[in-house]
């Protein structure tokens, strides 16, 4: 029972944490089509700008601060490049995020230097709030899973709700009538642009402290956002929460079960011989081997059923 | 037409200035290949302006043969295999005769095979390697080379050395091993496993797990819950980087109380990703050569560290450094040529100055010999570290000293000497 | 006829020079690079198979280089403990077409189902995943110290032992003009125009009665077939082979070559191959900012020609054989052009590398050698400079850029009424 309380939670809490680094990119995708290579480098940015700002003001203040800032940066990238490369087609906008993720990662060696900086929980928040099952809860573990619930949800009801949230999602399929309508569509593509960055942004200043942050952040960060945005269904917000939720449970579970293939075998009674070459794939224990289910669930997902859990949009 | 003539001249234009051959000079030349760009390119980055710091303090002090200076050179890897063996290749074209080397065991692995190789084909062009910071074992077991210098003490030598610590405190009594699945954590498991049988029987391994190394694995959490439910009171891991920082992270979010001990899981670097309260609320013990805030330490040490601290605007971490530079002066004056070979044997058996009496390298295997330093995170002390001017506000604080004998191990080395 | 005879004699030329290239250079790291360039053109080539005439975007191309060179490490490594028979090393690369050819077919299979985006995420994850599986399956692997060889095993023909770099830059060479030219024939073929014809337009391709499917699969398949080969060979030429040649890494830095190289050209992964590959070993050492150069260069390309160099160049293909003085007429308003950018280039070289200095404040002094001349960091005045090399690069643009422009304009305009009349 503990085991299983604890999967459910600590699963729901890593979730969460990938839920927020997701969320912005199935946004934009799902809005402009267009996948933005460098979301995890203003996921960096993000976490870069809240330890400057935290040093000199406070969280609370680079909580707000940052996400502005890089909401800027991300509309400013959108409006001077991202639209000039847009007539090229889908598959050059994704070459150009990659180039993007190049030179952020190296903007911010070039700034804040190549050893991980200090940035760290605020003090108020560094506390022990509850235990279950042995296991101390930080205060801020719970105040981050807060927010994120709390920007799935208004993010939900803006979209979906909210007469802009209606605009930003005919803009994405009828262009031109949108626009014949009187509304500026490639002001609202900056705008979207704009906020899918905060979103991430967001999430660096919220995450950054507890994972550690530093240059080769985007890179170790990025690969597990596209997993849960495909599997979540690009474009669909609910699909990305189900999705995260989803693999930080998996992989949870995963790393408490030290079985192997190996065990399974001598469970029903056979056994394979020490010297065998096989032992080297069974031996393996699904703990072992728990970081790379989520690209296993990638690929199994794109080859079966391309359009995620919850998408409508075919990739 | 056109594109075939920019090719060509692309190609033509390229190659120009490789041919221009390098003049020999007055200075003896120490290569230095580690990342210079890239994840680790701080710790390459510092390790370099460590050794041009001693470097340049044999210099000033008149340097070898009668005034010669030596020049470290630095080349970039990028923590790619194949441009550690393509620099090499352009320090063989420089006619550069001594290679060092650290970041990384696969590198080093790397350098070891193609010196090989090019000795053996290149007789009387001999290089030597003089590694100072990888430390898989086998280097100086199976491995072993007569052109190969290990200036650090392997795995075997540290994990024997925290071991042997934790023999001292009674109150040790159930450990997990946590390790990176890769070469060296897989090594660090092995060496672990066969030591605590050894020399500490009556300590339970109560769990023993191997991790997908590099930052891939970004919540520890379970990994706390399996240590927590294991009971296990210390936790042994050769874990670096992201793989440490967040586990001793995730240990303290839990309030999880266990000892943690380790290699590099202190390092500065880690020290700061991790914060005052994460490196303090559990003893987190390192096994160093030496730290400044030992009792023991040194006044001729202590000299040396202000000025490297005036000269780096660092606090010194790797004490290994210099006994490397000044016995590798030391065996070039003994030798009177900056002949590898002449060297190579000078340096066997030779004697240094250390932190804690001398340290020697032991000519049967190449591998260095000292006492070693055990030693835990802590704001209780009198000189903090300082990187670039931050200062982080807490340093190392000596829980004892493993005796030179108790780390010296047996060898495998079968080393194929040249002719005198 | 006499034109197919030209473009061969400049193949022939070319390959004679390739060929007494390493006499003249022969420097150790000068053989290494050549070498190195002669594999990754072979590699950037079979890339482009996909990317250019394909349209296919694939991050994962690594893994078929990279599986391909431990098949051959293994297989060196097995004939040289003699448990393997033994296979003469100038046929290796055999092997890496067959290792290349099984696994991409394999993947591709699946990959293929899929186009754009779509196929280029599955192609990350497959990627990450071989990864992955290099690091924990040690024994195939080795994880992170990769596997060495000795490539002197085996009965030596003529006294070639391929131990000496020079024998090896002979073999990649005959290897590289063999399957380059074997390439350059598949883009003539029925395939590769049905290849191109998928890339343009899938929908109407798959109306004349293509399995648009199949085409790209096949066209999959070939393609890492090809680097297959190269694998080989990169194995052969290091001795060693490591996890980095299947990482995502070796497979962005293939896609940066063929596409600054041009990748609707045939021979613009060739050029951006050569030339990536000398700025890489050389730059670097010059530098610590050429990372975000390359980015830098990368994204400038992808927005102002997505051609590439080669696209760059072909562009002005028509203009030269409908007039040459229309092409000369075009060099002054370049070199203004041009000369505008150098400077404000200069200023932002100069400014990026004081940060990239100061980042290391480690010394007091601020000391910094940029364009072999000193400039002092701490000092304004240097920055002073810079910055005014950027704005009076920026100014100059403004007033060069509309000329250089007009002069395109005239002459295309003359193409176009050359074209029409004939």
């Amino acid at each position: 029972m503990d085991v299983i309380l604890f999967t459910l939670f600590n699963g729901l809490l890593y979730g969460m944490l990938l839920f927020m680094l997701s969320s912005g990119l199935t946004l934009i995708f799902g809005m402009m089509g267009v996948l933005n290579f460098a979301h995890a480098s203003f996921f960096m940015l993000g976490a870069y700008f809240a330890y400057q700002i935290s040093k000199y003001i406070g969280f609370i203040p680079a909580l707000f601060i940052a996400p502005l800032i890089i909401a800027f940066c991300g509309a400013m990238v959108e409006k001077y490049a991202l639209r000039r490369v847009h007539k090229f087609g889908h598959v050059a906008e994704l070459l150009f995020t990659f180039g993007l993720f190049y030179i952020i990662e190296e903007l911010v060696q070039m700034i804040w230097g190549k050893v991980p900086v200090g940035y760290h929980v605020p003090e108020y928040l560094d506390f022990t709030l509850f235990s279950m099952s042995g296991m101390g809860y930080q205060a801020y573990a719970m105040f981050t899973l807060v927010l994120s619930v709390a920007m799935f949800v208004v993010l939900f009801s803006v979209l979906t709700k909210t007469r802009a949230g209606l605009i930003i999602q005919a803009a994405l399929t009828h262009p031109e009538i949108v626009s014949s309508l009187g509304h500026n569509v490639p002001r609202v593509f900056m705008l979207v642009f704009g906020l899918g960055c905060a979103l991430a942004g967001l999430a660096g200043v919220l995450a950054g402290n507890t994972l550690g942050t530093e240059p080769s952040m985007a890179l170790s960060l990025g690969p597990i956002v596209f997993v849960v945005i495909v599997v979540g269904g690009l474009g669909s917000l609910k699909g990305a929460l189900v999705a995260s939720i989803l693999i930080g449970v998996v992989q949870t579970t995963a790393i408490s079960l030290d079985y192997s293939i190996n065990n399974f075998i001598e469970f029903i009674g056979l056994s394979v011989d020490v010297e065998s070459l096989w032992r080297i794939i069974i031996d393996l224990t699904i703990s072992q081997v728990a970081p790379i289910l989520p690209y296993l669930l990638l690929v199994l997902m794109l080859i079966f059923r391309p359009r995620g859990l919850f998408g409508n949009r075919d990739v | 037409m056109l594109i075939k003539f920019i090719k060509l001249f692309l190609l033509i234009s390229t190659l120009v200035s490789y041919s221009i051959a390098s003049k020999a000079d007055e200075k003896i030349k120490i290569a230095i290949i580690e990342p210079m760009s890239g994840p680790l390119a701080s710790v390459g980055l510092d390790l370099i302006e460590g050794l041009e710091f001693f470097a340049e303090r044999i210099n000033n002090a008149g340097g070898v043969l009668g005034g010669k200076h030596i020049e470290i050179v630095p080349y970039d890897n990028a923590m790619v295999a194949e441009k550690t063996i393509q620099q090499l290749r352009k320090v063989i074209d420089e006619d550069i005769r001594y290679v060092t080397q650290g970041v990384g065991s696969n590198h080093a692995l790397n350098i070891i095979k193609t010196l090989e190789k090019h000795n053996k084909r290149n007789p009387g062009k001999e290089i030597m390697f003089l590694n100072h910071s990888a430390v898989t074992t086998s280097f100086t077991n199976e491995l072993c080379n007569f052109y190969h210098f290990r200036f650090d003490a392997n795995v075997d030598m540290k994990v024997a050395a925290l071991v042997s610590q934790m023999t001292k405190d009674p109150s040790i009594k159930k450990v997990y091993l946590l390790n990176q699945n890769y070469a060296y954590g897989q090594s660090f498991q092995a060496a672990a496993r066969r030591l605590l049988a050894e020399r500490a029987p009556q300590i339970e391994i109560v769990g023993d797990e191997l991790i997908v190394p590099f930052g891939k694995i970004l919540d520890f959490n379970p990994y706390v819950s399996k240590i927590t439910s294991s009971g296990a009171d210390t936790v042994l891991t050769g874990n670096w980087g992201p793989d440490a920082a967040r586990l001793i992270k995730a240990t303290t979010n839990s309030q999880l109380k266990v000892k943690f001990y380790t290699i590099y899981a202190g390092i500065p670097a880690a020290m700061n990703s991790m914060g005052v309260k994460v490196s303090t609320f559990n003893p987190i013990v390192q096994v160093t050569e030496s730290h400044e805030n030992d009792s023991t330490h040194p006044d001729w040490l202590k000299e040396i560290d202000a000025e490297y601290m005036e000269f780096a605007n660092k606090s010194p971490y790797a004490d290994r450094q210099r006994f490397m530079m000044e016995m590798f002066a030391a065996a070039v004056e003994q030798a009177g040529t900056a002949d590898p070979t002449q060297v190579a044997w000078e340096l066997e058996g030779m004697t240094g100055r250390g932190a804690h009496g001398d340290v020697f390298m032991r000519a049967e295997d190449h591998q260095m010999h000292f006492d070693m330093v055990l030693s835990h995170i802590s704001t209780n002390v009198e000189k903090t570290f300082i990187y670039n001017n931050e200062d982080y506000g807490m340093a190392y604080e000596t829980d004892g000293w493993v005796d030179v004998a108790d780390i010296t191990l047996p060898t495998t080395c079968k080393m194929k000497r040249p002719k005198r | 006829m006499a034109n197919l005879f030209k473009s061969f004699s400049t193949w022939i030329i070319i390959g004679v020079i390739a060929a007494i290239l390493p006499l003249i250079f022969d420097s150790s790291f000068a053989l290494t690079l050549l070498s190195k360039m002669g594999v990754l053109i072979i590699f950037t080539v079979a890339y482009n198979m996909l990317l250019g005439q394909g349209g296919m975007l694939s991050f994962g191309h690594a893994i078929y280089f990279g599986l391909a060179g431990y098949a051959s490490i293994h297989i060196m490594n097995g004939i040289g403990a003699e448990t393997l028979p033994y296979f003469p090393t100038v046929l290796f690369p055999l092997i890496g077409a067959v290792v290349g050819l099984f696994f991409g077919s394999l993947v591709g299979y699946v990959s293929t189902r899929r186009a754009g985006t779509a196929f280029a995420m599955i192609s990350l994850g497959f990627c990450e995943m071989v990864t992955a599986m290099t690091l924990i399956f040690v024994l195939f692997f080795n994880g992170e110290d990769g596997i060495q060889t000795d490539r002197m095993v085996g009965p030596e023909p003529f006294g070639i032992s391929f131990g000496p770099q020079i024998e090896i830059y002979y073999l990649i060479l005959f290897w590289c003009v063999i399957t380059v030219a074997l390439m350059y024939i598949i883009t003539k073929t029925p395939f590769g125009r049905m290849s191109n014809a998928v890339r343009e337009n899938p929908e109407r391709a798959a109306f004349i009665g293509y399995s648009v499917r199949r085409v790209r699969w096949q066209a999959f398949a070939l393609s890492s077939m090809f680097a297959g080969a190269a694998g080989s060979l990169h194995a052969l030429n290091y001795e060693h082979i490591g996890f980095e040649s299947v990482s995502v890494i070796q497979s962005g830095a293939v896609l940066f070559m063929a596409f600054i190289g041009g990748a609707g050209h045939f021979l613009g992964p060739i050029v951006g191959a050569i030339g990536l590959t000398y700025l890489d070993s050389t730059l670097a050492d010059y530098t610590e900012a050429w990372l975000l150069y390359l980015g830098l260069t990368f994204s400038g390309i992808v927005m102002f020609a997505p051609g590439g160099l080669a696209g760059l160049i072909v562009m002005h293909g028509p203009i030269a054989r409908t007039d040459k003085k229309l092409l000369t007429s075009l060099v002054k308003p370049y070199l203004l052009a041009i000369g505008s950018v150098v400077t404000g280039l200069i200023g932002l070289i100069g400014i990026i590398e004081m940060l990239y200095f100061r980042s290391l404040i480690s010394k007091g002094e601020g000391e910094v050698i940029i364009f072999w001349t000193e400039f002092n960091a701490n000092g304004i005045t240097s920055w002073l400079i810079f910055i005014g090399l950027i704005l009076g690069g920026i100014f100059l643009s403004k007033k060069t850029f509309p000329m250089a422009k007009e002069s395109w304009d005239h002459a295309i305009s003359v193409v176009k009424t050359e074209i029409s009349h004939e």
